[in-house]
C-alpha cells in the first residue's frame, strides 16, 4: 500500500507533464495536411492575366502553391519571401499563387501595392482548389516535388528557414 | 419502502426493455437526399471559421462545402462516401465528432475509475479501524482504585 504511494505521484505527474510540455509547444490551430505523400489535385483556373492554368502544364517541375488574399495581414509579411523565391529559383520551381476568397480588383491592388513577382496567380471560384487542397485559411502554401506528390504544408506565413527547409524537400536548393 | 425496490426495479427495466423493442421494430424511415445532406453539414467542420460546423457558417468555403455535398449525393453518392471524400482532403479534422471510439470511451473509463476510488476512500472514512485499547499501567490502575475506594468511603 506504501508503495502504491509512493508510484501514484510519478504516475500521475510524469504523464501530466508530457501532456503539458507536448501540448503548449504545438499551435493548436495548425491542421496537419492529410496531402502529404499523395498526388497534388489537379486543377485548371483562369490566372488574374487571363490565361488559363493547368496543373498538367506544370508536370516535371517542383511547385509551390501559395493561397492568398488581399485581406490577410500574414499574406503582406510573407509576400517580399516569394518575390525573393522567384528571382532565385524561378528558373526551376514553378510558384503559383491561388487567391482565397477575394475579389480580383483586390488581388490586383495587392500585387500593384506589395509587387508583383511574375508568376501565375489563378482565381480560384467558390474556393474549389482550396478545398481540393484542404485550406483552412491564407496564407497556407503547399510544397510538391517534380513527380507531382505533395511533400510539404507551411501553416501561416512562410519565413526564410521554413522555405528553405520546405524547398530542399522538394529538391530545391541554392 | 425497500420492500418495494425490486418490483419497481423489475417495472422499470420491462418498461425499458418494452420501448427498446418497440422502437427496433419500427419501419425504419429511409432520410431524403435533403435531411442527409443537412445532416452531413452538421457534422463537417467549416475550415475557415472556430469551432463552427458547415451548417452553421456563412463563409464561402462552407457554402462550397454545403454545394459539394447536395452535388455529391445527387451524383449518387452516399453519405459515408461524402464524408470520406473531405477525410481525404483534410484529414479527421473535418469531422467534428471523433471516429476513434477510445475518444469515447477513455472518459467514461476515467469517470468510473474517479468512482470506484471514491467509493472506496469513503467506505473507509466511514468505518475507521478500531483504535486499539492503550494499555494501562498497573500503578495508575490503583490509584485509580484507591482514589474511588476512598470516595465511596
Amino acid at each position: 500500500m506504501r508503495m502504491l504511494r509512493w508510484l501514484i505521484l510519478p504516475l500521475l505527474v510524469i504523464p501530466l507533464s508530457w501532456v503539458l510540455l507536448t501540448g503548449f509547444s504545438v499551435n493548436p490551430n495548425e491542421v496537419p495536411s492529410a496531402l502529404i505523400g499523395k498526388p497534388m489535385p489537379s486543377f485548371s483556373l483562369q490566372t488574374l492575366s487571363g490565361e488559363t492554368l493547368d496543373s498538367a502544364d506544370l508536370a516535371g517541375r517542383p511547385v509551390m502553391v501559395n493561397f492568398w488574399a488581399s485581406w490577410c495581414g500574414p499574406c503582406v509579411t510573407e509576400h517580399p519571401l516569394l518575390l525573393d523565391a522567384q528571382r532565385r529559383y524561378g528558373d526551376r520551381l514553378a510558384i503559383v499563387g491561388v487567391i482565397y476568397q477575394d475579389s480580383t480588383d483586390a488581388a490586383r491592388a495587392f500585387l500593384d501595392k506589395h509587387g508583383d513577382g511574375g508568376y501565375p496567380d489563378a482565381v480560384d471560384e467558390g474556393s474549389r482548389l482550396a478545398l481540393d487542397f484542404g485550406v483552412t485559411g491564407p496564407p497556407e502554401t503547399y510544397f510538391i516535388d517534380s513527380s507531382g506528390v505533395v511533400r510539404a504544408k507551411q501553416f501561416g506565413p512562410l519565413d526564410a528557414p521554413a522555405l528553405q527547409t520546405k524547398l530542399a524537400m522538394i529538391g530545391v536548393s541554392e | 419502502m425497500r420492500a418495494l425496490l425490486l418490483p419497481v426495479s423489475v417495472a422499470a427495466l420491462l418498461a425499458l426493455g418494452a420501448l427498446a423493442l418497440f422502437t427496433a421494430l419500427q419501419p425504419a424511415v429511409a432520410p431524403t437526399r435533403v435531411e442527409q445532406a443537412a445532416r452531413l453539414a452538421t457534422e463537417l467542420r467549416c475550415p475557415d471559421c472556430a469551432g463552427l460546423s458547415v451548417a452553421q457558417s456563412t463563409t464561402s468555403s462552407a457554402a462550397t462545402i454545403r454545394a459539394e455535398i447536395n452535388a455529391q449525393l445527387a451524383a449518387g453518392a452516399t453519405p459515408d462516401e461524402v464524408r470520406r471524400h473531405f477525410v481525404q482532403r483534410y484529414g479527421e479534422w473535418i469531422l467534428l465528432s471523433p471516429t476513434s471510439p477510445i475518444a469515447w470511451l477513455l472518459p467514461i473509463g476515467l469517470l468510473l475509475a474517479a468512482c470506484v476510488g471514491l467509493a472506496a476512500w469513503l467506505l473507509r472514512w466511514r468505518s475507521p479501524a478500531p483504535a486499539a485499547a492503550a494499555p494501562v499501567a498497573a500503578a495508575e490502575l490503583r490509584r485509580v482504585r484507591d482514589e474511588a475506594e476512598a470516595l465511596d468511603a
